[in-house]
């Protein structure tokens, strides 16, 4: 079945045209994800009446704010509150949203791509901004009941209806892997009252973004949580029950057992150990992809018609996590798409964020000294304050902030802008006010 | 039986009563006379007193931060015997036993008393009579030696007495004064504002200073002369043959009133061919040499005004009488506005030496030379073993103790461990005496630390007794408050030990007034006039007579109004000036010029030494165990310091504001570099008042070589040959402490806040990296909070109990550093936040504009900072507009000086 867009009024009065996609350029997009719900903003932004456009989504939503299912799970949020662009907004636009629609396949040469409907819809221009999905773990015993990713609606709504399961006495979680998302995944079970084990596989949480002795802060604030932690192990395999019931035989999680041969009895698994970049179009198509999918500084992939947006492409050998950067392709590709202006997308590091209420942290660049590093560091133990920047060659090479986060983001800037900043050690490490103090003094004894 | 009856009388309204008193201050040799005001048995405000003949109601800012000093804080409460807690009696009759064994044993050679210049007349009074008239020994010795004792001898051997001829309305009558070895605008402030005042209403009276070190004294004066240390006879020899060349001597006088003078003027010419040849002794140029003899010659009246620089000499008594000589020669003595006048370092050497506290002395102006004089003493005393000659001066009677030929020694009132010369092997001579009693107020002191009992005395406001100050005027301190636990007076505490030791009858006093009044008494016993014309060969004869006083009234003593000596018959109303009418104490009534051979310090430098000059700094007293307390003093000079040449800087490669390390006799002294056009080439400046509780290696007197005058047995303090070298620390910083602590690092100094101490540190150690560097030091706190590099270069530590800042600690391997710690130390003892806490670790309120800079007004606080951009705003183009504007200067005024530097 060929896809054939509901005419509109604008094309119907277009006398020159016989077919409708001659009129305006076909814009397809795949995923209506974060990325695909901001991209459309700035075009709409930049040239509202340019392309017919197309938004091609798996999930049975429109576009809504991925970041705050944590804020979901812990209760802070609902659903319909993280809600951005209803369908009616894409009515309102004269888009064509597909939702509940997985794309299959894409053919290049002919300029189509196809449903897992098998439909096939035509395009001028196509992006991919298909996202991530949760990384696949090693451990045994995968096809059990119980166990979870933490991406999307669903994958939220599954968890929240399982820690709000009635009748089952104690109800005990793992989640697996103490990133920034296995973090917020375990404290929005904790708070809904699950007992929560986190298994990491580091020796401390948040290993890329905070060293020892902040991620050691952050796990004794995470057990004021009622969170208990396995730290230095991984997960060998779960650990099942059966039962049967009339029509199959349902093998349900009982536990898991980790490296070190302990196990941990829990009815339900969280994993979060990571993302791996929706990639698998491109491989189809035969287009440019390593890690993710390969684009240019003006997000376009090895095929000239097709661009690749968010954490499912790679720039300069980077793929992404966040939205930050994301933001920035964003407007590169509006800008190349609508206004045929090429601005190159820059890739710039990104500070993160937990969002668990009561913790404060900040880190950018580098984690650990290297060499001809000088690391400076201010630590409340009582407090759960810490900070810490590292200098190379006189510039601030990385930023650790726990506790208080204050300044984090001058320190960035500062960080970003490769200033010198030597002099202003160690003033500046306990606030940037404290270094304004003393350029003013320079300034005033240099007058 | 009645029954109870509850009324609801109201107890008396509890409005605090607050009284005001008549008294002096401790600290310096001026003895100003202060109107304390007390309530709740604590001094709360102190004044001048308008009426104190000292200081017309002006004080210094030692003197009027006197009420700071005041709280119990660190005072010792109880007796104690070989550390342990006692009752007064068993205290005492330890004592009394261990003396008692002692000269049982040994005779009474084996025990000694040290005394002090702060101590009251009382005090020394039955101190000394216990010793020299019952315990039979004349070992009774004070830290008056330290500082009086040329001064003391050289009149004695000019005047036949020690006496102060004049008084200070002769430093305002002046034309000229001449001021030599002291530097009374840090050392006595007082005195000297009269004297910038009197110039100020005449400005064609002249200042000269005569001194190595360009002095705050020195800047501003009329004529400054730095000449080489040591050489002060050599100018005053020198000055005698210009007189002598010039036809500017007094025949007439000489030849009236003295007898000597061709001896003496004939020693000074063998001694140099010419003028020119004194300036080069000195080390001074010719012309600046004769402008100052032609202004000494040339005025009628001039004063020469000498200190320590004269007197802490090898030479000390000979050079005192090389100024005499000029006096008499002229003389400009005896009359208005003309004198040699000798200033006392402490607040009552004068009192010590009218009793007789100084071991070659006996009593009340008499000596051991003449046996009327032991036995007048004798018979006035009733005296069972009266002392027949003189007794161990006060470095051989530390050296006795050393040896072992003393065994137990009294040390009252002072801190010998810290002021005597030599002073590792005073402590050494400590540990090994058998008995070693203190009577001292605060814990801790260098001293208290050596002793087997330790007597809780009381302190200023306390107790009640005379005090005699420069220029003879005696005054009664008050007794204001109650002294805390068992502190008693010191005449007390002597007078129970007598008792103990078998003596009731001769020691029965009840009140300082009895002991006043048989002090009086005994002025006058016999005391044929020395100013009657005819004398008889026996008669015993001595300007000190207060007898007019020996009947005084109980009510009189407590309302004493200030008061001259002699008071006599003849003198009932005391007397501004002795040897007025050119009539001496000696026996033919002539005074005597002493024939000087000028002579520079014994000891010489050696080839890579350094000459040591040692004095005192402007709001430091001593050794800091009253004024070390109050925050504003310590203010201006915070550490100790070395002042150095900058030639000698680079010789030894010394760095500025870097620290330094002097060495002489195994001890060391480290102190902060000053490097300053104002030392002189090959000499440098040390303050005296540090101690080991103030600083790690900065007792002065430690490098002092124990050479002394061989008349009087003064040390030589001004002129210490020593070795000098950076002391290259790895890494400086500083402490903020609630507590005192003893910090473990090679260099550390003390500094007195509001709040609690601060400490400046440096080590030649590794700066570490986390706290350790304080937990043994803060074994309590468990809260801290820590800044740090992974290279052991910067290094912050505070640490907190109950979320109050307890200490706080900065250091950092980069030594060019200058800390501000203003923020810091208000930020002690306060609560923080504990989310926000962190900040404090800047050291920086986070607004910047706590740094006042160095400060220079002690008093108001106004520091450098604030008067430079004040004075760079235009808004004031003097002092005074200054004072007005900031009130900088205009308390004590002893920042003036220094305000005027801002102008030039
Ligand atoms: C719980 C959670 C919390 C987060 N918190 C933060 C945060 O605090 N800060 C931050 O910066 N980032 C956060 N992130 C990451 C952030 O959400 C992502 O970086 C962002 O959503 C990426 O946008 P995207 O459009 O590239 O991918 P996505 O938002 O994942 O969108 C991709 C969409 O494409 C759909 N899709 C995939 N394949 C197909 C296909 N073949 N056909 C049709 N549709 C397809 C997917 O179903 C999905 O809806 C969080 C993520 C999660 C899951
Ligand atoms: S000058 Fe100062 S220290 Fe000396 S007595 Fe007067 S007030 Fe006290």
């Amino acid at each position: 079945m060929t896809n054939t867009p509901s005419p509109t009024a604008d094309r119907l009065t277009n006398q020159f045209s016989e077919s409708v996609t001659q009129l305006k350029p076909l814009l397809v997009i795949i995923g209506n994800g974060m990325a695909t719900g901001r991209l459309l903003d700035e075009i709409i932004k930049r040239t509202p009446n340019k392309y017919q456009i197309t938004v091609i989504g798996k999930e049975h939503f429109g576009s809504y704010n991925r970041i705050m299912l944590s804020a979901v799970l812990a209760g802070d949020a609902t659903i319909d509150s993280i809600m951005q662009k209803p369908p009616a907004w894409y009515k309102e636009h004269s888009i064509n949203f597909l939702s509940g629609s997985l794309v299959t396949y894409i053919d290049k040469k002919t300029k189509v791509v196809e449903l897992a409907s098998s439909a096939q819809i035509n395009y001028d221009e196509l992006i991919i901004a298909t996202g991530s999905r949760t990384a696949e773990i090693p451990a045994k015993n995968q096809d059990v009941e119980g166990i979870f990713n933490f991406r999307d609606i669903a994958d939220t709504q599954k968890i929240q209806a399982f820690a709000k399961q009635e009748g089952s006495s104690s109800k005990q979680a793992i989640v697996i892997g103490g990133g920034l998302l296995g973090l917020e995944a375990a404290y929005g079970l904790a708070i809904s009252g699950v007992e929560v084990t986190l298994v990491h596989r580091n020796k401390w949480l948040l290993n890329r973004q905070l060293d020892k002795v902040s991620g050691n802060m952050l796990q004794s604030i995470m057990a004021q949580k009622k969170i208990k932690f396995a730290l230095g192990h991984e997960v060998a395999s779960f650990e099942n029950t059966i039962e049967s019931n009339a029509e199959r035989k349902v093998k349900s999680l009982s536990g898991v057992t980790l490296t070190n041969g302990e196990f941990i009895s829990a009815q339900m698994a969280v994993i979060a150990t990571g993302i791996t970049p929706n990639k698998k179009l491109a491989e189809i198509a035969n287009i440019d992809f390593n890690r993710a999918i390969l684009v240019n500084d003006y997000m376009q992939t090895s095929d000239a018609s097709i661009s690749a947006l968010g954490e499912c492409c790679e720039h300069n050998r980077a793929t992404f996590g966040l939205v930050d950067p994301i933001w920035g392709q964003c407007i590169t590709l509006a800008e190349r798409l609508c206004n045929n202006v090429k601005k190159p997308f820059q890739n710039a590091p990104v500070p993160t964020k937990l969002k668990v209420s009561g913790v404060q942290l900040f880190s950018a660049g580098d984690v650990e000294v290297s060499e001809g590093s000088q690391c400076f560091t201010l630590l409340d133990k009582k407090a759960l304050i810490y900070r810490k920047i590292i200098v190379k060659n006189g510039k601030i090479s990385g930023i650790v902030l726990f506790g208080d986060v204050s300044s984090g983001m001058a320190y960035f800037e500062l960080m970003r802008q490769q200033i010198t900043v030597n002099t202003m050690m160690p003033e500046l490490l306990i606030g940037d006010e404290f270094v304004t103090t003393i350029e003013n003094e320079q300034k005033v004894s240099a007058a | 039986m009645t029954d109870i009856i509850f009324t609801d009388k109201q107890s008396p309204a509890s409005v605090s009563s607050q009284t005001t008193s008549k008294t002096n201050c401790p600290y310096c040799g001026v003895g100003c006379g202060i109107e304390a005001t007390v309530e709740n048995n604590k001094v709360i405000a102190v004044k001048g007193n308008a009426e104190h003949p000292a200081n017309l109601g002006r004080l210094c800012v030692k003197g009027s931060s006197l009420h700071e000093t005041q709280g119990f804080h660190n005072r010792i409460l109880s007796p104690r015997v070989y550390g342990k807690n006692v009752s007064w009696d068993e205290a005492t009759s330890t004592v009394a036993k261990h003396f008692q064994d002692t000269i049982a044993q040994y005779g009474p050679d084996s025990v000694a008393f040290y005394l002090s210049g702060q101590l009251l007349t009382e005090d020394y009074y039955v101190a000394n009579k216990l010793m020299k008239g019952f315990i039979g020994s004349a070992n009774v010795d004070t830290n008056s030696r330290l500082c009086m004792a040329s001064a003391s001898a050289a009149h004695k051997r000019a005047f036949g007495e020690d006496v102060v001829a004049g008084c200070y309305e002769d430093l305002t009558s002046a034309d000229a004064i001449f001021i030599i070895g002291a530097n009374p605008a840090y050392a006595h402030p007082i005195v000297y504002q009269r004297m910038i005042k009197a110039r100020e209403e005449n400005p064609t009276r002249k200042i000269v200073v005569i001194d190595p070190r360009k002095t705050a004294t020195a800047k501003d004066a009329d004529l400054y002369l730095a000449i080489k240390p040591g050489s002060d006879a050599y100018f005053y020899n020198g000055l005698l043959l210009y007189l002598a060349e010039q036809g500017k001597l007094n025949n007439d006088y000489i030849a009236k009133h003295c007898q000597g003078f061709e001896q003496a003027l004939q020693t000074a010419q063998s001694q140099f061919a010419d003028i020119a040849a004194v300036a080069t002794a000195c080390d001074i140029e010719l012309s600046l040499l004769l402008e100052s003899y032609q202004i000494f010659a040339e005025t009628d009246n001039v004063v020469t005004f000498f200190s320590q620089g004269i007197n802490q000499s090898s030479t000390g008594v000979d050079k005192g009488n090389a100024i005499i000589n000029c006096h008499l020669a002229t003389g400009k003595i005896g009359r208005e506005g003309a004198g040699a006048f000798s200033i006392t370092g402490q607040p009552n050497a004068m009192g010590g030496r009218e009793v007789g506290g100084l071991s070659n002395q006996l009593a009340a102006h008499l000596y051991f030379e003449n046996s009327n004089e032991i036995d007048l003493v004798k018979r006035f005393w009733q005296a069972p073993n009266i002392a027949t000659k003189e007794g161990l001066k006060a470095v051989e009677l530390f050296d006795a103790v050393h040896s072992g030929k003393i065994k137990a020694i009294w040390i009252m009132a002072t801190n010998p461990v810290v002021s005597m010369p030599n002073a590792n092997r005073i402590k050494r001579a400590l540990e090994k005496c058998p008995m070693v009693v203190v009577s001292e107020c605060y814990e801790n002191t260098d001293t208290v630390n050596y002793a087997d009992v330790v007597l809780p005395a009381s302190t200023w406001g306390e107790k009640q007794g005379s005090v005699t100050n420069s220029d003879r005027t005696i005054s009664v301190h008050k007794s204001m408050i109650k002294a805390p636990g068992e502190a008693k007076n010191d005449w007390q505490i002597i007078t129970d030990v007598a008792h103990a030791l078998g003596f009731k009858d001769a020691f029965n006093y009840q009140h300082p007034v009895d002991i006043f009044r048989e002090h009086a008494a005994l002025s006058g016993f016999e005391n044929s006039h020395p100013f009657s014309y005819k004398r008889d060969e026996n008669d015993v004869y001595r300007v000190f007579d207060i007898s007019a006083l020996a009947n005084i009234s109980q009510a009189e003593y407590e309302n004493f109004s200030p008061i001259k000596w002699p008071i006599n018959s003849a003198n009932p109303k005391g007397l501004k000036r002795i040897f007025t009418d050119g009539i001496f104490a000696t026996k033919n009534q002539k005074a005597n010029f002493i024939p000087i051979i000028a002579q520079l310090p014994r000891k010489l430098p050696g080839n890579n030494q350094v000459v040591m000059n040692s004095g005192r700094i402007r709001d430091q007293w001593h050794t800091m165990t009253r004024t070390g307390r109050v925050a504003k003093l310590m203010t201006h000079s915070d550490e100790p310091y070395i002042a150095v040449n900058p030639d000698d800087a680079k010789r030894f490669q010394l760095e500025d504001k870097q620290l330094a390390v002097l060495s002489n006799l195994g001890a060391e002294f480290i102190g902060r570099v000053n490097i300053t056009t104002e030392q002189r080439n090959g000499e440098i400046f040390v303050p005296i008042h540090w101690n080991d509780n103030f600083s790690a290696s900065a007792r002065v007197s430690a490098l002092v070589n124990p050479i002394s005058d061989y008349i009087c047995g003064q040390p030589e303090f001004k002129h210490s040959p020593v070795n000098i070298k950076p002391f290259n620390s790895v890494w400086s910083g500083y402490l903020i402490s609630s507590q005192a602590v003893n910090c473990q690092t090679n260099y550390w100094s003390k500094i007195q806040l509001e709040q609690g101490h601060k400490y400046l540190l440096s080590d030649q150690q590794e700066l570490g990296d986390d706290e350790s560097i304080l937990a043994n030091l803060y074994p309590t706190i468990d809260d801290w909070l820590v800044l740090k590099d992974d290279q052991q270069n910067v290094l912050r530590i505070a640490g907190f109990i109950d979320n109050k800042l307890h200490c706080f600690f900065a250091a950092s391997t980069n030594l060019d550093l200058e800390f501000n710690t203003r923020f810091i130390e208000e930020q002690l003892n306060k609560t923080h936040p504990i989310k926000t806490r962190f900040k404090l670790m800047s050291g920086l309120d986070s607004d910047g504009k706590n740094d006042v800079g160095t400060m220079i007004c002690s008093c108001f606080q106004i520091g450098e900072k604030t008067i430079k951009e004040t004075i760079e705003s235009g808004q004031c183009k003097s002092v005074e507009a200054l004072g007005e504007k900031l009130k900088c200067g205009t308390n004590c005024g002893s920042c003036i000086p220094e305000l005027k530097a801002f102008f030039t």
